[in-house]
């Protein structure tokens, strides 16, 4: 089971960072430029303030999954508090996914399609991915919780 | 740096963060979000939203943390790497507060302005210590 979760982890954070530098097309497809220019310049500037802050969470979840998987799956209080909001994170972004935005205005191409089915796959695969790992700390699995 | 002292800043950081966190829902109002998104595409406005509300999750967590379970963002390795990351997330926004937001409405806000900057600049401060071995 160990060994499944570290080969998890690290196909978890190479596709965030995959994620993270696929991020960087969204404002264009999304045409952010053209659609942002209607909005006063505080809102503007507070847009992509969000959106940078929310793009470094998701950078800094990548480093944790690559960098550090021993300590996340060390079974420690932290890594049981980091494993949960990371869970609770991807799966509010995959019930938005599905109930939240409304994609209607997205040009409805094959590379738009497919973009979406991937994203929806990648924050199922999350979810499942955060959710072994904080049953792991907490030892609902075998040979899991603190050694 | 002494433990103690160390818990209790990370405790009066998980006060001014829940302060933040009620900010975010007085700024909402006080600069109009819902009225000045009213004009903009409808991806634009749920997008906005939803950036908001993680970032409200995040401060909101961190809160959390610092005041039920402020030993774990020190104690161990792994706490000390969400205490750095989160002194580089203070820090930048110090940074954004200088130089990205409209000068001109940091004037008119003056008193909020710095009132901002200081307590960034003190949470980047309190995270950036925790996040050192002691």
């Amino acid at each position: 089971m160990k060994e499944l979760l570290q080969i998890g982890l690290l196909l978890g954070g190479y596709s965030l960072v995959a994620l993270c530098i696929a991020s960087f097309w969204i404002p264009k497809v999304l045409r952010w430029r053209e659609k942002l220019a209607k909005l006063t310049p505080l809102m503007r500037e507070l847009w992509w303030t969000y959106s940078i802050y929310v793009w470094s969470s998701h950078v800094f979840f990548a480093v944790l999954s690559l960098g550090f998987g021993d300590w996340l799956m060390g079974g420690s209080g932290s890594a049981m508090a980091m494993c949960t909001f990371m869970l609770l994170w991807w799966l509010v972004r995959l019930y938005l996914q599905f109930f939240g935005f409304d994609l209607s205005e997205v040009e409805p191409s094959i590379t738009n399609r497919l973009a979406k089915h991937l994203l929806t796959l990648l924050f199922l695969c999350l979810v499942i991915l955060y959710a072994s790992l904080l049953s792991w700390n907490a030892g609902w699995l075998p040979g899991g919780g603190l050694p | 740096m002494n433990v103690l002292f160390l818990e209790i800043g990370l405790r009066i950081a998980g006060l001014i963060l829940l302060g933040l966190v009620l900010a975010n829902f007085v700024a909402a109002k006080r600069l109009r979000y819902a009225h000045n998104l009213a004009g903009s595409a409808t991806m634009v406005r749920q997008i906005f939203y939803v950036h908001c509300a993680y970032i409200i999750a995040i401060i909101s967590a961190l809160a959390l943390l610092c005041l039920g379970w402020p030993q774990l963002l020190h104690e161990e390795k792994m706490g000390r790497i969400v205490s750095g990351f989160f002194g580089l997330f203070w820090a930048s926004r110090v940074i954004v507060q200088l130089t990205y937001y409209d000068k001109g409405v940091r004037r008119q806000e003056r008193a909020w302005d710095v009132f901002f900057l200081a307590i960034f600049a003190l949470l980047s401060t309190v995270f950036t210590l925790a996040a050192i071995p002691q």
